[in-house]
C-alpha cells in the first residue's frame, strides 16, 4: 500500500512535528520535510511504469455498502500534481522557517501545513471519487485553519470563514454531483467512471451531475462568480498563500476538471459553461490585478486570472488545449510561488506591501529584485521563460477555436486583452517596486536582503522557470506527456514543445500584448483615475453582512415560532392529535352491532351530577377553591362509577388517591392566588372552546362506538389462571402483582422517583403564603386546633389496623398494597395536619427516603427470588399454612412484592407531601402585621 | 430463558435504590456506587449486543407467563443497539457529572440511574402498555433531572416539558385503549398478528389509535410541529443531563421505528405504513427549522439543542423512505448523532465554565484559558455534527443520501440535507471563531480547571465519532442486518410460540 | 347506559382540554386531573360496561374484563405521581418567577441565558 503511505505520511508528520517545536524552528522545519522526502522516495520507482502510460492502482476495501474504498491511483496527471505539491511544499517549509517569528506557534503552523499537504495528496491520488471527496473537504477545513492562522486579526478570521463557506459549500455541491455520477455508473472507482464517459454524457442526469461537479470545481478554483474568496485569503501568512494559491488548493478544482475530463468533457454544455466561466474569470482577474496597490492583492488577482486561463483551455475541449492547460499549470505554479515568496520577503523586510510606499528597492535588495523580476517576466509571458511557452499555446488555441461567424473573434481578442493586462500588472510589479523613485516612509527602513536561506526556494523556482523556458522538451517533456495521456485517456496529440515556432499569429498576439501592456502601464495613472470612479466593494464586508442578515432573520423567525408560550405548544399538541384522529374516524358508525343497554335511575342521576360538576369546575374556574371542591365531587363520582360498573379495586384506589390529591391541591392553593385573573382575548377562549369541544365530542363518539361493538380479549386466560396459577381470587390484584407484576414494579418506581424529584425540586426553596386567604380573611392564628388534634390521634392506630387488613386480603378481595399504603399515608398526613410536622416528626422518626427505597428493595427481592430456581424474574409461588386460631391461610411470594408496593406508596406519598409542607419556613403564613412589616 | 435480558433494567434499579439508601453517605461513596452501576450496565449492554448479533429473537417472560398474557421483554438487534448506545452514553455523561453537577442534590445519582432504567425498559419491552409505563418511568426521572441544579431558569421550560408530556401520556393511554378495545391484546407481537385480520368496520378505531400513538411518539422525538419545547428545555438543563437527553428524543424515534415496522409495518394489511406519508415532509421541515434555529441561536447550548432537532429530522426522513437502506442509514446516523450531540453539550459546558460571565453566549469575551484542548474538541464535534469528512457525520449522511430512490423525494431529501449541512457549517464556524478567536482585553475571574471527569467524559464522546469512522464497515453491516430483521415481522411474531420454563421442549 | 357513559367521558375530556389550554398553572393542573379522570374511565370502559361482575373468582357468573381494570389502576397511580409532581412544580414556578403564569415572567425566558452551575453541597435535611 505504498500510495496510501504517501498520503498518510504527512498526517503522521503533522502529529509528530509539534513535538519538535521546543527544539526550535530549524528542528521542526527539518522534521516537517521528512514526510515529503519519504513520499518522493516512494513515488520515484513508479516513474518507470508511468513513463509508458501505465497507471498504478492500489485498493483496500473499506465501506462496500457505500462504495467507498481506500483505493489510490498514480498516473501521469496525479504524478504531476503530486510532484508540485511535494516539491513546492518542501520549498515552503524551508521558506517558512525564516518567515515565521520564533514567538509564533510554529508547531501548530507546521502541523496544519502537513495536514493540508496530506489532504491535497489525497485528492490527487484517490482512485475513488468518494474518497477524493473526503480529502476535498479536508483541504477546505485545513485551509480554513491555515488562513486564520493569525486569528487575532479580524480580516484573517473573516477571510478564512468566507473561504470555508465558499469552498466547503461548493464541496457539498460536488458531493451531490459525484453521487449522481455514482448512480449513473454504478461505481465510484475512477477506472469505471472514466471508462463510462459516453454512458454518463448520454444519461438524463448528466446536466445536473455536470453542473454540480463544476460548481465544486469553480468554487475551489476561484472562478467567477466565486473568485472573490481568494484575494481575501491573502490574510494568511505568506508561505500559506504561496502554497495554497499557487500550486495546491486553487489547483484542486482544475485538477478535478482534468481528472474527469474523459468522463464529462466534450459536450456542448461543458464547452459553454467552462469556456465562458474561464473567459470572464481571466479578464476580471487580469483587470483588477492592475489596480491593486497591495502586492499580494495584485498576485492574488493575477492568480485568479491565470486560473481562468487554464479553465478556459480545459473548456475548449481540444486535445491541444488540454495539453496547454496542463503545461500552464506547471508554469503558473513555479513563477507564482516564487513571486509570492518574493512578495513575502519584501513584506518581511520593509514591513509593508503597499506599492505606493515600496519603491526603488533595487538599491536595497538587488538579489531578491533580480529573482522577482525574472519570475514576473515569466508571468508576463516574456520569451525564453516558461510563461511564454504556455501562453503561446493558449493564443494558438484561442485562434484555432472555430466558432460560428463573428464569435470566432471573441477568444483571440479576449486572450490578447488579458495578455495586455498581464503585461501591465507584471510591469507594475517590477517597475513600481524596484524602481520608480525612492521608498516612501516604510515601517522598516532601510530594508536589507533577507537571510541567505530564505532566498533559496525562490532561486530554485526561478531557475526552474528559466530551464523550462529554454529547454521545455528536455525538462518537463516526459512528465507533461504522461500527464496529457492520463488526462486525455491515451490519445495524445503531437505538440511541439519548442521555444521558436517561427513568425506566426500567436507570436504577433504576444507582441501586441507587450506593446499594449507597456503603453497601458505608462499611462496607468489615467486608468487608475478611471478605475477609482467606481466604488471598490469589499466582498468580505458583503459576506459578513449576508451572514449577519441571515442570523438576524433566523433569530426573528425562531422567536416568532418558538415563542415560549405553553398555551401555543399545548394547542399544537392537542390539535395535531385531533386532526390525525378525526381523519380515520370520519366514516365510523356511532352505534355498533351490540346496540344500547337501558340505564337505571340512580346511575342516571349520578352521571348527571358528575357531568354537572365537571362543567361547573370549568365554569367557576376563576374561583379556585370552589372549583377545587367541584373537582373533588367529580373525583368522588368517578370512583362511584367504578364501583357501579363492577370495579371495586378501582373504586377504592380512586377514592383514596382522590383524598391525597385534593389535600395536595389545597396545600397548593394555600400558596397560589385563590383567584384566576380574567385574561386572554375572547377569540382565544372561543378557539380553545372549539378545540376542546371537538376533542370531547370525538372521545364521546369513540367511546360510544367502542362500547356498542362486540369484543373478545385475552382476559379469560387471567380469570382461568388467577386462582390455580396466581393463588388469588381477586383477578385484578393477581394481574397487578403477578401476571403484569412488571408494570407494577415500574409504577411504584415512578411513584418513588416522583417523590424524590419533588423533594429535590423543593430543596432550598421558600415560599411565603399570602397573609390572607382569597376572600381576604386572615388565617387562623391557631395552626393546630385542639379539637382536630384530639380527634386525629386515636384515628392513627385504627387507620393502621384497617390498612393492614386491606393489605392482607388484597390478594383475594378488593384491596392490596397500594390502597393499604395510601390509607396509612393519609392517616399519618392527618397527624401532620393536626399536630404539625415537628410533633409528628418527633414520633414518626424515620427518613421517608429509606422507606420508599426499602419498598423498591422488597419488590425487587420478591421478583429476584425466583431467579434462584432459574425461573424468570417475578415468578410467584404460594403455599397454604395452617396456623392455630387463624386457621388455614395462604402465603404467596407475591405478598412480599405487594409489601414492597405498600412501603413505596407510604414512603413516596409522605416524602412528597411533607417536603411540600416544609415549603413555608415558619410552617404557617404571615399574619397581617408581619405582612405589613414586609411591605 | 436468558436472564441477561433483565440486567439492563435490574442493575440500574438496584443501583437506584441503593443510592437512595446511601443518600446521606459521603459523596465519594455515592459516586463510586453510581459509576460501578453504569459500568456494570455497559458490560451487560455489550453482552446483549453480542448476543443479539446472531439475528435471533430472545424472549423474557416475566412471571413465566407466556405471551401475550404476561409481559415479555424481546431482545433483537435494534433493542440491543439502543441499549448499548444508551449505556455508553450514560457512562460518559455520568462520569462528566462528577464534580460540578452531582454535588447539587443528593438525589442526582438515583434519578440518573432510574432514567437509564426507564430507557432500557422502553427499548426492551414487547408490550404496548408496558411501553407506556416505561415512558412514564423515564419521563418522571427526566423531569427530576431537568429541574436539577441551582438557579431559576430551568423552572419554566421544565414546567412546559412536564405539562406537554402529561398531555402526551394521556393521549398514549387513549391510543392504547382504542387499540385494545378492538384487538383485545397488548402484546406487540400479538397485535402484529391480529391487526391484519381485523374486519373492515373495526379499522377506524385502531387507525385513529395508531395515529394518536404517532403523535405521542412525535412529541417525544420533537418532530414538527411538536418541536418547540425542546430547545429551551435542553439548553437550560445541566450539561450531563442535556447530554443524556440526546437519547431521549431517540426514544421517540425508536418507538416510531418499532411500532411502525412491527404493528403497522408493511404486513399490516389495510394499516400498512400508517401515517408514514405525514412523517417524511414533516421530518424535512423539522430539519429546516432546526437549521434556522442553529443559525439564529445566540448561545452555544441553544445551538447544540437545535442540532438535536436537526438530527431527529434527518433520522425520521431517512426512516420514512420506507426501504431497508433508509432504515439502516437512519440507525447508523442515530448512533453517530446521539454520541456527538451529547459530546457537544459537554464541550459547550466546558467552554461556558472557562468564560466567566460570558458563559456559553456567542459574544466577544476575554481570551479563555485551556483553549487548545477545548477548541479542538469543539471543532471535531462541529465537523462531525455538520456532516463534513472525515468524521462520522459525513458517512452517515452519505448512507442516507444513497438510500433515496430517484424522484421528487430524493431531490427534496438531498437538497435539504446538503443545505442543512452547509448552513450548520456556517453556524458552527461563526460561533467557533467568535467564541475562541474574537477576544477582548481583560481577564476571566476563576475559570474552571480542566478536571479528569470532564475531559474524559466529553473527550470520549467526541472521540466516538472517530471510532465510528474506523468501524464504519462493521457498524453499517450491523445496521443493515437490523433493518433486514425489522422488515421480517413474522420472525418477531414467532416469539408468541416461545416456551416457558417447565414446559417440555417438544 | 353507553350514551351516558360516552357523555361523561366527552365532558371530562372537554373540560380537561379547555382548562389545560389556560394561562395559569392552577387551572392547568385541574385540567390535567380532569383529563386523567376521563382517560381512566375510557381505558376502563375498553373492557365494556358490566354490572355486578366484579372480577373476583366465585363471586359471580359473568366477570367484567379484569385487564383494563389493572391497567387503569396502574394509570391512576402513575397519574397521581405525575399530578403531585406538577403541582409542586407549579409552586416552584411561583417561587422562582413570583407569578403563577404558565410561562413564568419575562425574565426567565430570555433567548439565551448563559449559566454555569456553581458547585454547592447540600446541607443535611
Amino acid at each position: 500500500m505504498t500510495l496510501s503511505l504517501v498520503v498518510l505520511l504527512p498526517f503522521l508528520g503533522a502529529i509528530a512535528a509539534p513535538l519538535f517545536a521546543q527544539a526550535g524552528r530549524t528542528a521542526i522545519a527539518i522534521a516537517s520535510s521528512v514526510p515529503a522526502l519519504l513520499a518522493l522516495a516512494t513515488l520515484f520507482p513508479m516513474w518507470s511504469t508511468l513513463a509508458e502510460g501505465g497507471t498504478v492502482v492500489q485498493t483496500l476495501e473499506w465501506l462496500p455498502q457505500l462504495g467507498i474504498n481506500l483505493s489510490f491511483r498514480l498516473d501521469g496527471l496525479s504524478l504531476m500534481f503530486a510532484l508540485l505539491i511535494l516539491v513546492i511544499g518542501l520549498l515552503i517549509i524551508l521558506y517558512a522557517r525564516y518567515y515565521l517569528k520564533p514567538q509564533e506557534n510554529v508547531g501548530k503552523f507546521y502541523a496544519m501545513l502537513l495536514c493540508f499537504k496530506g489532504s491535497m495528496l489525497g485528492i490527487v491520488l484517490s482512485s475513488n471519487l468518494l474518497l477524493m471527496m473526503v480529502f476535498w473537504e479536508l483541504t477546505s477545513l485545513t485551509s480554513f485553519l491555515l488562513i486564520s492562522f493569525w486569528n487575532q486579526k479580524q480580516d484573517a478570521r473573516r477571510g478564512a470563514r468566507m473561504a470555508l463557506a465558499i469552498t466547503g459549500g461548493g464541496g457539498l455541491a460536488l458531493l451531490a454531483g459525484i453521487l449522481l455520477i455514482g448512480r449513473i455508473v454504478g461505481s465510484f472507482e475512477l477506472d469505471d467512471v472514466l471508462a463510462a464517459g459516453d454512458q454518463i454524457k448520454a444519461h438524463a442526469l448528466y446536466p445536473y451531475a455536470l453542473t454540480l461537479v463544476l460548481l465544486g470545481a469553480f468554487t475551489k478554483s476561484a472562478q467567477f462568480p466565486f473568485h472573490f474568496w481568494l484575494p481575501h485569503a491573502m490574510q494568511a501568512p505568506t508561505p500559506v498563500s504561496a502554497y495554497l494559491h499557487s500550486a495546491t488548493m486553487v489547483k484542486a478544482g482544475i485538477f478535478l476538471m482534468a481528472r474527469l475530463y474523459p468522463a464529462l468533457a466534450g459536450t456542448e454544455q461543458w464547452f459553454y459553461m467552462v469556456t465562458f466561466t474561464g473567459m470572464v474569470t481571466l479578464l476580471i482577474g487580469a483587470y483588477v490585478a492592475l489596480f491593486k496597490h497591495d502586492l499580494k492583492g495584485l498576485l492574488a488577482h493575477s492568480t485568479v486570472s491565470h486560473l481562468g486561463l487554464i479553465t478556459l483551455l480545459l473548456g475548449m475541449g481540444t486535445e491541444l488545449a488540454a495539453v496547454a492547460a496542463l503545461f500552464h499549470i506547471i508554469n503558473h505554479a513555479t513563477f507564482k510561488a516564487s513571486l509570492f515568496m518574493a512578495a513575502g520577503i519584501i513584506d518581511h523586510e520593509t514591513g509593508s506591501r503597499d506599492m505606493r510606499q515600496i519603491n526603488g528597492l533595487w538599491k536595497y535588495m538587488p538579489h531578491t529584485a533580480t529573482l522577482a523580476m525574472v519570475a514576473a517576466a515569466s508571468m508576463a509571458g516574456v520569451p525564453l521563460l516558461n510563461g511564454f511557452l504556455s501562453k503561446e499555446m493558449f493564443f494558438a488555441e484561442a485562434l484555432s477555436l472555430n466558432l460560428p461567424g463573428i464569435w470566432a473573434w471573441i477568444p483571440p481578442i479576449v486572450a490578447t486583452l488579458a495578455g495586455i493586462f498581464a503585461v501591465a500588472y507584471s510591469a507594475r510589479f517590477i517597475h513600481d517596486v524596484f524602481f520608480n523613485g525612492a521608498p516612501r516612509n516604510l515601517p522598516i527602513f532601510p530594508p536589507h536582503e533577507p537571510p541567505r536561506y530564505m532566498k533559496i526556494p525562490v532561486e530554485i523556482l526561478v531557475v526552474a522557470c528559466v530551464l523550462v523556458g529554454l529547454f521545455p522538451a528536455f525538462s518537463v517533456g516526459p512528465l507533461l506527456y504522461a500527464a496529457a495521456s492520463a488526462t486525455l485517456g491515451g490519445q495524445v496529440p503531437d505538440y511541439g514543445l519548442a521555444v521558436w515556432h517561427g513568425f506566426n499569429l500567436p507570436l504577433m498576439m504576444s507582441f501586441a500584448a507587450f506593446i499594449g501592456g507597456l503603453v497601458m502601464y505608462h499611462y496607468r495613472q489615467k486608468f487608475f483615475d478611471f478605475h477609482d470612479r467606481f466604488r471598490e466593494i469589499d466582498e468580505k464586508a458583503v459576506f459578513e453582512a449576508a451572514v449577519s442578515w441571515l442570523v438576524d432573520r433566523a433569530r426573528t423567525l425562531t422567536v416568532v415560532l418558538e415563542n415560549g408560550s405553553l398555551q401555543r405548544y399545548a394547542m399544537l399538541l392537542v390539535v395535531s392529535a385531533v386532526v390525525v384522529a378525526i381523519v380515520p374516524l370520519a366514516g365510523m358508525n356511532l352505534i355498533g352491532s351490540n346496540g344500547l343497554t337501558p340505564i337505571d335511575a340512580p346511575t342516571a342521576v349520578g352521571a348527571a351530577i358528575l357531568i354537572f360538576c365537571t362543567f361547573a369546575t370549568v365554569y367557576i374556574r376563576r374561583e379556585r377553591l370552589t372549583s377545587l371542591i367541584m373537582l373533588s365531587v367529580v373525583g368522588l363520582f368517578v370512583s362511584l362509577t367504578f364501583a357501579r360498573l363492577s370495579a371495586p379495586d378501582l373504586a377504592m384506589t380512586q377514592i383514596s388517591v382522590e383524598v391525597v390529591t385534593i389535600v395536595l391541591l389545597m396545600l397548593a392553593l394555600f400558596y397560589l392566588p385563590s383567584w384566576t385573573p380574567s385574561e386572554g382575548s375572547t377569540a382565544r377562549h372561543t378557539r380553545d372552546l372549539v378545540i376542546a369541544g371537538v376533542a370531547g365530542l370525538g372521545m364521546a363518539a369513540v367511546t360510544l362506538a367502542m362500547l356498542t361493538s362486540p369484543f373478545s380479549s385475552i382476559s379469560d386466560y387471567f380469570i382461568e389462571h388467577s386462582k390455580p396459577g396466581g393463588g388469588g381470587t381477586n383477578v385484578v390484584n393477581v394481574i397487578l402483582v403477578d401476571f403484569r407484576g412488571f408494570d407494577t414494579l415500574g409504577e411504584i418506581t415512578v411513584l418513588a422517583i416522583a417523590a424524590l424529584g419533588i423533594y429535590a425540586m423543593l430543596r432550598g426553596r421558600e415560599l411565603q403564603a399570602p397573609p390572607t386567604d382569597g376572600l381576604g380573611h386572615p388565617w387562623a392564628l391557631d395552626a393546630h386546633p385542639t379539637m382536630l388534634r384530639q380527634m386525629s390521634r386515636p384515628l392513627l392506630p385504627l387507620a393502621l389496623m384497617v390498612s393492614v387488613y386491606i393489605f392482607l386480603r388484597g390478594h383475594n378481595l378488593p384491596g392490596g398494597g397500594f390502597i393499604a399504603g395510601l390509607i396509612t399515608a393519609i392517616a399519618l398526613l392527618i397527624q401532620y395536619i393536626a399536630s404539625g410536622d415537628n410533633w409528628t416528626q418527633a414520633r414518626v422518626n424515620v427518613r421517608y427516603h429509606n422507606i420508599l427505597a426499602l419498598g423498591l428493595f422488597f419488590a425487587t427481592v420478591a421478583g429476584a427470588g425466583s431467579l434462584v430456581f432459574d425461573y424468570p424474574f417475578l415468578t410467584s409461588t404460594f403455599t397454604y399454612l395452617k396456623w392455630p386460631v387463624v386457621g388455614k391461610f395462604e402465603v404467596a411470594s407475591a405478598l412480599v412484592f405487594d409489601l414492597g408496593v405498600y412501603l413505596t406508596v407510604v414512603g413516596a406519598t409522605l416524602l412528597a407531601l411533607v417536603s411540600l409542607g416544609k415549603l413555608t419556613p415558619a410552617g404557617r403564613p404571615m399574619t397581617r402585621t408581619e405582612a405589613r412589616e414586609e411591605s | 430463558m436468558n436472564h441477561w435480558l433483565i440486567a439492563p433494567i435490574v442493575i440500574p434499579l438496584i443501583g437506584g435504590f441503593l443510592q437512595v439508601f446511601v443518600g446521606y453517605a459521603p459523596l465519594s461513596l455515592r459516586r463510586t456506587l453510581g459509576l460501578v452501576t453504569t459500568g456494570l450496565l455497559l458490560v451487560s449492554a455489550f453482552f446483549l449486543l453480542m448476543l443479539a448479533d446472531d439475528g435471533s429473537y430472545r424472549v423474557y417472560a416475566f412471571g413465566n407467563w407466556a405471551p401475550p398474557f404476561g409481559i415479555v421483554l424481546v431482545l433483537d438487534r435494534l433493542s440491543a443497539l439502543m441499549v448499548f448506545v444508551t449505556a455508553l452514553l450514560g457512562l460518559f455523561c455520568h462520569l462528566y457529572s462528577l464534580g460540578r453537577t452531582d454535588v447539587g442534590s443528593r438525589q442526582f445519582h438515583a434519578l440518573f440511574l432510574f432514567q437509564l432504567m426507564g430507557l432500557n425498559i422502553a427499548f426492551l419491552t414487547g408490550d404496548l402498555f408496558n411501553l407506556f409505563v416505561a415512558f412514564e418511568v423515564l419521563l418522571i426521572a427526566s423531569y427530576g433531572l431537568l429541574l436539577h441544579g441551582d438557579g431559576t431558569k430551568r423552572t419554566v421550560p421544565g414546567f412546559h416539558y412536564v405539562v406537554l408530556n402529561l398531555i402526551g401520556s394521556a393521549m398514549f393511554l387513549i391510543a392504547v385503549g382504542m387499540i385494545y378495545s378492538v384487538t383485545g391484546t397488548l402484546n406487540m407481537a400479538d397485535l402484529a398478528v391480529t391487526i391484519p385480520t381485523l374486519a373492515e368496520d373495526n379499522l377506524p378505531l385502531v387507525k385513529a389509535g395508531g395515529m394518536i400513538l404517532l403523535v405521542v411518539f412525535a412529541l417525544k422525538a420533537a418532530l414538527l410541529p411538536l418541536t418547540f419545547w425542546l430547545p429551551k428545555a435542553y439548553a437550560s438543563a445541566t450539561a450531563p443531563v442535556a447530554a443524556l437527553f440526546a437519547v431521549m428524543t431517540k426514544v421517540g424515534v425508536y418507538a416510531i421505528i418499532r411500532v411502525y415496522t412491527l404493528i403497522f409495518g408493511e404486513d399490516a394489511g389495510a394499516l400498512a405504513h400508517l401515517g408514514m406519508d405525514w412523517v417524511f415532509p414533516l421530518a424535512l421541515l423539522t430539519m429546516v427549522l432546526g437549521v434556522v434555529g442553529m443559525i439564529g441561536s445566540g448561545g452555544l447550548r441553544t445551538l447544540v439543542a437545535w442540532q438535536v432537532v436537526v438530527s431527529v429530522g434527518t433520522i425520521l426522513a431517512a426512516f420514512s423512505l420506507l426501504n431497508e437502506a433508509g432504515l439502516s442509514s437512519a440507525l447508523f446516523y442515530m448512533v453517530h448523532t446521539t454520541w456527538v450531540a451529547a459530546g457537544l453539550f459537554l464541550v459547550v459546558d466546558m467552554i461556558a465554565a472557562q468564560r466567566g460571565s460570558a458563559g456559553d453566549q456567542i459574544i466577544t469575551a476575554p481570551r479563555m484559558p485551556n483553549r487548545t484542548f477545548i477548541s479542538v474538541m469543539f471543532m471535531l464535534g462541529a465537523v462531525a455534527a455538520a456532516g463534513l469528512p472525515p468524521l462520522s457525520g459525513f458517512f452517515a449522511k452519505l448512507l442516507i443520501m444513497n438510500a433515496a430512490t430517484p424522484g421528487v423525494d430524493m431531490a427534496a431529501l438531498w437538497s435539504v440535507i446538503l443545505l442543512a449541512g452547509f448552513m450548520s457549517l456556517v453556524a458552527y464556524s461563526r460561533a467557533g471563531s467568535i467564541v475562541f478567536w474574537r477576544n477582548v482585553q481583560g481577564h476571566i475571574e476563576n475559570p474552571e480547571k480542566l478536571t479528569f471527569p470532564h475531559t474524559v467524559g466529553a473527550g470520549a464522546l467526541i472521540a466516538l465519532s472517530i471510532a465510528i469512522v474506523v468501524v464504519a464497515g462493521p457498524l453499517s453491516e450491523y445496521t443493515d442486518a437490523t433493518a433486514e430483521q425489522l422488515r421480517d415481522t413474522s420472525a418477531y411474531t414467532s416469539i408468541l410460540e416461545a416456551k416457558m420454563v417447565g414446559e417440555d421442549e417438544s | 347506559m353507553e350514551i351516558t357513559f360516552a357523555l361523561i367521558i366527552g365532558s371530562l375530556t372537554f373540560a380537561g382540554v379547555y382548562l389545560v389550554l389556560r394561562a395559569r398553572t392552577f387551572p392547568v393542573v385541574v385540567g390535567l386531573t380532569l383529563l386523567s379522570y376521563g382517560v381512566n374511565l375510557f381505558l376502563f370502559s375498553t373492557g365494556r360496561l358490566v354490572t355486578g361482575g366484579q372480577p373476583i373468582i366465585g363471586s359471580t357468573e359473568n366477570y367484567s374484563d379484569p385487564l383494563p381494570q389493572a391497567l387503569v389502576l396502574t394509570a391512576i397511580v402513575i397519574g397521581f405521581a405525575m399530578t403531585a409532581f406538577v403541582v409542586v412544580l407549579a409552586l416552584r414556578s411561583k417561587a422562582d418567577t413570583g407569578d403563577d403564569h404558565v410561562d413564568g415572567t419575562r425574565r426567565t425566558d430570555l433567548p439565551d441565558e448563559a449559566t454555569i452551575d456553581q458547585p454547592r453541597e447540600e446541607t443535611g435535611q
